[in-house]
């Protein structure tokens, strides 16, 4: 399954909107990731000749920070924490039970786009040891059938419930 | 600026404000190690190797950063920073590969050197290098970045002096590694391989793809490259008597400091070539028999030259006889060589293949100077306040000065790209005007720059104070301007009349650095420099610093070659051959005479020798058979001559065609100077032998002009330098020195700057003919000097595998229904060719573009023999063509 093609005028009017703008490169690439759910490499080129940079600075700060990502990423991105707190409560194990469920390794996305499974090294909510985000939802005091009974929520409805293919290509982000 | 004191190791210093504490102790002899520093590139504190402590605070810094401060007192190497500066190392060394004793770099890595001067040999620390993949697929750069040690030097010399932008830092902490645009490899990337990042890089990450010698050369020496006007300075590894690398010179000075190009770099294993002539040969004259090649010994080939010439000279007269010099070969051998055709042989056919075009650009620019005009400095290039570049790219051309053009607009210069074509100065270009001359076949370069200059006049943005104190005839010019009607002149300048004003509009109140080329023997017109040389007045350019107009030299030593005579109407020191004053000391000092009359033009030389009444010609480093427009024609026109001697250092089609061939030495195998294009005369040594009995070729025309029974005898290059700076007294710089600059002349108080009028192109009424739809653009691309007669012997460049390409834009393509493997034949009114193609969304429709150099050079099929260029014509060699798929051929062999 492909992820959905680049809406190119949509891209366009992100560009035009900072290219002006003082220090506009972070901001443009924010919403550009925000808008696609990943920066498309192909998107380099041109953001490099609007912002008269070179194309290979721009890869250079998309690669740099954790935000931005040149993959497309899975409709729910799940952040597992793997900080010291996290850890001391079995952290490891969620992440070790994610793995397995998803059947994704650390940075995998799903092949339908459903799933992204990432870890961090501290989500900043030791308090809820063990924590893991999924988007932008925290859930805290993690134990096996909390992750998942959280993971059914997002779960797509199962082939046979849905529809046509074509339908699901169409939520696929 | 300030000047601070401060206190290192215990001595008093004192430096500018603004210094690096390291730089002011590498300037008072006091040694810091850094593998990240490099005095052309902004410091970057990359390695921290260069740990200082600050006595008063016990703060350790990178001293590279840290700008020295009043009263400061520091250690460079207390225990604790060298103790500091050790795990560093040793950090650096377990995350790098143990392959030392297999690695290109070999004894010159400077990660080892600084280890085994730290003492760190084996480290004690897990070793946990870094693998990464090992790219070597293109000819010129092997990249092992597991050797990578993340100093930033490659990165910041492609960004700061290069300004390609090929690579950047991807990702960041231990993954992070210089990497291309979505890391492809880098014949994928728009990486131009100019091997930079190669000389700079500290430890064997980079290295130069050598599949002949690896490691450390035997011994280094410097030179200047042999290849476009730049004159870059060159340090070339030796080892044997064979050249295994070539790396910028690390002195003081040097036009090119830490960079090159990918000719200058890669493309001189043409001097290894096994195409290398390296015996005098005299041919055959048997009875029906197949002409052949003889050896034969130095005295054996130069006699039979010499009689050969001496008897043509008898019995058809000295003009029977020609001689065409090299922009080659050094200014010495230049000299000596017109000097033996004039006199000695009492020929006026002194000719360089140069000589029509950018010599006369040269001229005329030392004209309306006064000749105070002769030293443009690129350095000075950088300070500009806005450049306007006309003629071929420069980036390919000579990529060193597209380096500075492309630093002078990132410092934040105006530059103003005038181009038909996609130019790699685009991009920093803050308007790329490009003419369209597919829509106007009349098109005219003088009326693109008038345009420009009347629209300047129209915003009332030009230099008025500049033209009344420096100038005459300001008013009736710029009435004259005023004369035109401005929609025409767009017209006639193929782009709107919106481009003409929003470059008066980008040029106004600023002085202007007009940089002017010229491809492959097609230069700006007499009109069109004089439109140039009116609009470099009316921006008040002309006498400033950086300023006025730069001309590139295509190739080493242009410059040189003209400015010692080499040219029919001309004598050395740019006098005109009409001119007394300049004629009358030469002949007082070669006792002889010298014809007023000058001598014929390449058109007129080719001409004369179909028709017979040249019976000679005596070709020095030159290859005319593959420069010059309609090979076939030329060929024919050389076959006719009596006699024919080529003194040259490869095998190349002239020389097949040659009675004697004598072989000369290459520039690294020889002494001498070129002058450049800045008018820096250079001086190199012989580092290598020459190949076999090869003879460098000023003692060739000793040996020669001796065995004439001229008197003066040449025993050194010394004796030759001295009668040039006696008798041309513009080169009185030319010594044993390493350089030296042209001298300018003064200029008398009062001097001033004529302009010229204003010439409007009468309207030429040739409609394009319907059966040449196109408009084909032939110039070079970066891999090729010129034709292309050395750099196609480069096994590096041949091996790169391009295939001088036609490109097209997506509109024709789709037009002519191509597909990708197609061949297409390209027929104009004077020829036809077949080459592949690719597509360039960058290019406008009908306008497609031909490399030079390609498959013996033969897009020159394509333009007709013709003399100088005329009125209005342009600075790129233009050809109306038509295209068609070539159905019945497959690849070419």
């Amino acid at each position: 399954m492909e992820p959905k093609a680049i809406d190119w005028d949509q891209l366009h009017v992100i560009i035009d909107k900072h290219r002006y703008q003082k220090w506009g490169l972070i901001p443009l690439l924010q919403e550009v990731q925000e808008v696609f759910g990943y920066i498309p490499p192909a998107s380099i080129e041109p953001i490099a000749r609007a912002m008269k940079m070179f194309p290979t600075c721009i890869q250079g700060v998309i690669t740099f920070y954790a935000g931005f990502s040149l993959k497309p990423k899975g409709r729910y991105v799940i952040r597992v924490c793997r900080g010291t707190a996290c850890h001391v409560k079995g952290g490891r194990s969620i992440l070790r039970m994610m793995k397995k469920e998803l059947e994704l390794e650390e940075g995998e996305t799903s092949p339908d786009y459903q799933f992204t499974l990432e870890t961090v090294a501290c989500l900043g909510a030791c308090f809820l040891a063990p924590t893991m985000m999924v988007n932008k939802n925290y859930y805290g005091k993690l134990t096996p059938p909390k992750v998942i009974s959280i993971l059914n929520q997002y779960r797509k409805p199962k082939p046979t419930e849905s529809s046509s293919p074509a339908k699901e290509a169409d939520d696929g982000r | 600026m300030e000047s601070i004191v401060l206190t290192i190791n215990g001595k008093k210093i004192s430096c500018q404000e603004g210094t690096s504490v390291f730089e002011a102790a590498a300037k008072n002899g006091i040694h810091i190690p850094s593998l990240c520093y490099h005095p052309d590139l902004k410091p970057y504190g990359a390695c921290r190797l260069c740990l200082v402590e600050d006595e008063k605070t016990g703060r350790l810094f990178a001293s590279c950063v840290t700008p020295a401060a009043r009263d400061m007192v520091i250690q460079t190497d207390t225990p604790r920073v060298l103790d500091h500066r050790r795990n560093i190392i040793r950090l650096m060394m377990a995350e790098h590969p143990e392959s030392c004793i297999v690695c290109n770099k070999g004894n010159r890595c400077q990660l080892r050197r600084i280890a085994a001067d730290l003492g760190v040999g084996e480290n004690d620390l897990y070793p946990m290098p870094n693998y990464r993949s090992f790219e070597q697929l293109n000819p010129f750069i092997v990249r092992d970045l597991s050797k990578c040690i993340l100093c930033g030097k490659c990165i910041r010399a492609d960004h700061e002096l290069v300004c390609t932008g090929a690579i950047d830092y991807n990702l960041r902490g231990f993954r992070s590694r210089p990497a291309t645009a979505h890391e492809t490899p880098l014949e994928h990337s728009n990486c131009t391989f100019c091997g930079t990042c190669v000389s700079i890089c500290p430890t064997g990450a980079l290295s130069p793809k050598n599949a002949w010698y690896a490691g450390t050369p035997e011994r280094q020496a410097s030179s200047i490259c042999g290849f476009c006007g730049i004159g870059c300075a060159l340090d070339i590894g030796i080892s044997g008597n064979k050249i295994v690398e070539i790396n910028p010179a690390d002195l003081e000075e040097t036009v090119n400091r830490a960079t090159l190009c990918v000719r200058g770099h890669f493309a001189h294993d043409f001097l290894n070539s096994p195409d290398r002539l390296t015996a005098p040969m005299v041919k055959s004259t048997g009875e029906n028999e197949e002409p052949a090649f003889n050896e034969a010994s130095w005295d054996e080939a130069v006699e039979h030259v010499i009689s050969r010439l001496s008897d043509i000279k008898r019995t058809y007269g000295p003009q029977s006889i020609a001689f065409i010099g090299s922009t080659k070969c050094s200014i010495e051998e230049n000299y000596l060589f017109q000097k033996i055709g004039r006199a000695i042989f009492q020929s006026e056919n002194i000719i360089n293949m140069a000589s029509q075009n950018s010599g006369a650009q040269l001229m005329a620019l030392d004209q309306k100077t006064g000749g105070s005009c002769r030293v443009n400095r690129l350095s000075d290039l950088e300070k500009a306040p806005a450049i306007v570049v006309l003629g071929p790219d420069p980036d390919h051309a000579a990529p060193v000065l597209g380096y500075h053009i492309k630093r002078a607009a990132k410092k934040g210069a105006t530059l103003i790209v005038i181009d038909p074509l996609p130019n790699d100065l685009s991009l920093f270009a803050g308007q790329w005007i490009r003419p369209e001359l597919s829509k106007n076949p009349n098109f005219s370069l003088t009326s693109l720059i008038n345009g420009i200059a009347a629209e300047l006049v129209a915003r009332n943005g030009h230099a008025t104070e500049f033209i009344e104190n420096h100038t005459l005839d300001g008013n009736a010019y710029t009435e004259g301007l005023n004369a035109q009607d401005p929609e025409a002149i767009a017209g006639l300048a193929a782009v709107t009349r919106e481009d003409l004003k929003t470059a008066a509009s980008l040029l106004e109140g600023k002085k202007t650095a007009f940089v002017v080329g010229h491809t492959a023997g097609q230069s700006i017109s007499e009109a069109g420099f004089n439109a140039l040389f009116n609009l470099s007045l009316l921006t008040g350019s002309q006498g400033g610093k950086g300023t006025g107009i730069y001309l590139m030299t295509e190739a080493g030593n242009g410059m040189g070659a003209f400015d010692m005579g080499v040219s029919p109407d001309r004598l050395p020191g740019r006098h005109a051959i009409s001119d007394e004053s300049g004629r009358i000391p030469l002949e007082k000092a070669w006792k002889t005479k010298i014809s007023p009359d000058p001598g014929l033009s390449m058109l007129r030389l080719i001409e004369a020798a179909e028709n017979g009444t040249l019976k000679a010609v005596y070709i020095m480093g030159e290859n005319p058979l593959r420069k010059l427009p309609q090979p076939r024609r030329v060929k024919n026109a050389l076959k006719k001559l009596d006699f024919m001697v080529v003194q040259d250092i490869l095998c190349n089609q002239t020389v097949k065609l040659a009675d004697v061939i004598l072989p000369g030495a290459a520039f690294t195998e020889k002494a001498g100077a070129f002058t450049n294009m800045e008018g820096r005369i250079q001086n190199f040594a012989p580092i290598v032998s020459p190949p076999g009995q090869a003879l460098p070729d000023w003692e060739i025309l000793a040996l020669l002009a001796s065995k004439m029974g001229y008197p003066e005898k040449y025993t050194t290059i010394e004796q030759v330098k001295q009668e040039i700076r006696r008798l041309v007294p513009m080169h009185a710089d030319l010594g044993s020195h390493r350089q030296g600059w042209l001298k300018n002349n003064g200029l008398e108080s009062g001097f001033r700057f004529n302009f010229s009028p204003v010439d409007i192109p009468g309207p030429e009424p040739a409609p394009p003919d319907p059966n040449f739809p196109y408009t084909g653009i032939i110039r070079g691309l970066r891999y090729h000097l010129g034709c292309g007669t050395r750099t196609s012997r480069s096994e590096r460049i041949q091996s790169f595998q391009l295939r001088g390409q036609i490109e097209i834009s997506p509109e024709d393509s789709q037009r002519l229904d191509l597909s990708e493997a197609d061949r297409l034949r390209l027929t104009s009114p004077f020829g036809q060719i077949e080459r592949g193609f690719r597509i360039n969304t960058d290019m406008t429709v009908g306008q497609i573009f031909i490399p030079l150099a390609y498959n013996q050079n033969d897009a020159m099929n394509l333009v007709d023999l013709c003399e100088s260029p005329t009125s209005g014509a342009p600075g790129w060699m233009v050809c109306r063509v038509k295209i068609e798929k070539n159905e019945t051929s497959g690849e070419m062999p």
